[in-house]
């Protein structure tokens, strides 16, 4: 072995870094942004979860729960009418919300703290607080009165999912979308660049093909292997890996191929900003693992901080993976305002990147 | 008579950031003849045909084919354009490239025609990314003629080809001319230039010279077709 032979490899290496500021600017930036995107996004989180409290206790206990809850750090806790719960945990304001019944303090006196408990249920990552919350309440009331002997048994109620719900089920739903749309990405933006370095692009540019043909054609193509692909993740995902549905499977299918054919526009349209395979892939760490931090998969969007939030509301994945959740969690189905505006959104951006890939291809070969 | 020619550009200037690559080139190519770009590698020739094809958008100037005006799409399917790679599909055999440009022009037939003529018929099923460099410009030359075009362009399309086979390109062409499709095709090796009819000279983006290659040896006052190349090409050096 020769260390000269050696030191030659490794100086041509680093000497082609040099040129490639594509390359350099992904290697030293992309971590600072990644990292820093997940660090603002866990530490920066704005909101504790919101959680409305009905006291209708008629002893004295009630209050002090709820006046202990009001203090917790934990949630966000606000009093409401036990009546109006269910409509906003639908409408999103609350997460949850918790009731002490009329006979909450004289059970409590037979030694049974039993409130109700009424959750949201679809993001298993804001339950989890509000319980945390009632125990902490709990041992602050405890602390000042009876004391031991107590059976805690809050009643836990689910608008969504359920007991046997679990992470599975709430991600399953957004991955579904998502493996669709990253891999057809992924294949396009390769098969169109292939086009593009082989030669084969210039070549059809001289024929009597239009640029919309060729774009038209190309969707057709990848659209057939995407829906293949979307049919089969959908079937592995709901017969063999069991994942909660609630929704109608046509509904899903059709956000799955709405996304897919998103995907193969996008990667038509991002194809021009490449020239090689390589500068290819560098798209997925800038464009597809910020907008999969940002799109809610991960971490709700409504617990981001909210100068990312105002970032996740422009994001079409963001769309896409609220409409199959609330396909798949909660059933939803076309008549929903919030389904509507999720697939109008992510349809859009369809009609969007399409006219894109046309227009671009146009200017590029011009 | 405009219909005479079946390609004429007319001050065609073409520019790629400080680089004039077409600085006022004014041609014609008439109608069934072999016509035969010279110059350097980095001469201009390639923009040229590009300009030609309608790729290139010229700054300046105008270019008709087959008396209309470029870029025309439509006309496009008159039009056979192989090259300076081999630019085909790896991933699919010899017949399912050809039938690809084919469907791509518009025809349906002449597939078998063209792989015979590039003899590539017994080698039809074989996929591209195995056949060697030499087949590979078989190929893109078969997918460049399989709809019978009028006007034939080809860029450098003897490069990687052996001698042997070179010949029968050349009687191809000259079989094909003589049926009346028009070829302009671009070279710097000397002898296939002795086979043309007529000879445009390019250097540094600019037509130094046209005529036959006997008109071109004598305006350069040599016996020698590489020779009067060398002199006509160093008095275009630009100041």
């Amino acid at each position: 072995m020769s260390a000269h032979r050696v030191a030659a490899i490794t100086r041509r290496l680093l000497q082609q870094f040099r040129r490639d500021r594509r390359t350099l600017a992904l290697l030293f930036v992309a971590p600072i942004v990644i990292l820093g995107l997940l660090g603002y996004l866990i530490r920066g989180s704005s909101s504790a979860p919101a959680v409305g409290i009905a006291n209708e206790d008629q002893g004295p206990l009630g209050a002090m729960f709820a006046s202990a809850l009001e203090q917790s750090s934990l949630i966000s806790a606000s009093a409401i009418q036990a009546s109006d719960g269910d409509a906003k945990l639908k409408d999103g304001s609350l997460v949850g919300y918790i009731v002490f019944p009329s006979d909450f303090s004289s059970r409590a006196q037979a030694g049974t703290i039993a409130p109700e408990v009424h959750l949201e249920g679809s993001q298993p990552g804001t339950s989890g607080p509000v319980l945390q919350a009632l125990q902490q309440a709990l041992s602050s009331v405890a602390a000042g009165g009876p004391g031991a002997g107590l059976h805690f048994v809050p009643q836990i109620h689910y608008l969504y999912g359920g007991r046997g719900f679990d992470t599975l089920d709430y991600f399953g739903a957004a991955f579904i979308g998502l493996v669709v749309f990253f891999l057809v990405f992924i294949i396009t933006i390769v098969a169109f660049l292939n086009e593009r370095s082989q030669g084969t692009l210039e070549r059809l540019m001289a024929t009597p093909l239009r640029r919309g043909e060729i774009v038209l054609g190309y969707m057709l193509g990848f659209t057939v292997l995407a829906l293949v692909q979307a049919a089969e993740v959908l079937v592995f995902s709901l017969a063999v890996l069991k994942v909660h549905n609630q929704g109608n499977v046509v509904l899903i299918f059709g956000l799955e191929a709405l996304m897919a054919l998103s995907a193969v526009n996008l990667g038509i349209f991002l194809s021009m900003f490449a020239r090689t395979e390589f500068q290819a892939v560098q798209f997925i760490p800038l464009v597809i693992v910020p907008q999969v931090l940002l799109s809610g998969i991960l971490f709700p969007v409504s617990t981001e901080p909210r100068p990312l939030q105002a970032v996740s509301n422009v994001l079409p994945l963001t769309y896409a993976v609220n409409g199959l959740r609330d396909v798949m969690i909660k059933g939803a189905d076309l008549t929903w305002a919030s389904l509507q505006l999720d697939a109008g959104v992510v349809a859009g951006f369809c009609a969007l990147v399409i006219i894109a890939g046309v227009l671009t291809l146009r200017r590029r070969i011009a | 008579m405009a219909e005479a020619f079946a390609v004429a550009v007319e001050g065609v200037r073409k520019k790629f950031g400080g680089l004039h690559a077409l600085d006022g080139v004014t041609l014609r190519v008439r109608t069934g003849e072999i016509y035969g770009l010279l110059g350097p590698n980095g001469a201009g020739k390639t923009t040229l045909i590009r300009a030609i094809v309608g790729l290139v958008a010229p700054d300046a100037g105008e270019v008709t084919v087959l008396g209309r005006r470029m870029p025309d799409v439509d006309n496009l399917r008159n039009v056979g354009y192989m090259t300076q790679a081999a630019a085909l599909y790896p991933g699919l055999s010899v017949e399912e490239n050809l039938k690809f440009f084919a469907a791509v022009y518009g025809v349906d037939e002449g597939v078998d025609e063209a792989l015979r003529l590039v003899e590539l018929y017994d080698r039809r099923g074989s996929v591209v990314a195995t056949l060697s460099g030499g087949m590979r410009q078989r190929c893109s030359l078969a997918c460049a003629l399989v709809h019978k075009p009028k006007l034939l362009l080809l860029d450098e399309p003897t490069v990687g080809v052996d001698p042997q086979l070179r010949v029968q390109f050349w009687e191809e062409f000259r079989k094909m001319a003589a049926a009346g499709t028009t070829i302009i095709v671009s070279s710097h090796v000397m002898d296939e230039a002795e086979r043309c009819q007529r000879l445009g000279l390019i250097q540094y983006g600019k037509l130094l010279a046209e005529g036959t290659p006997n008109e071109v040896r004598a305006s350069a006052g040599t016996n020698n077709l590489e020779e009067a190349f060398l002199r006509l090409a160093g008095s275009g050096v630009p100041s």
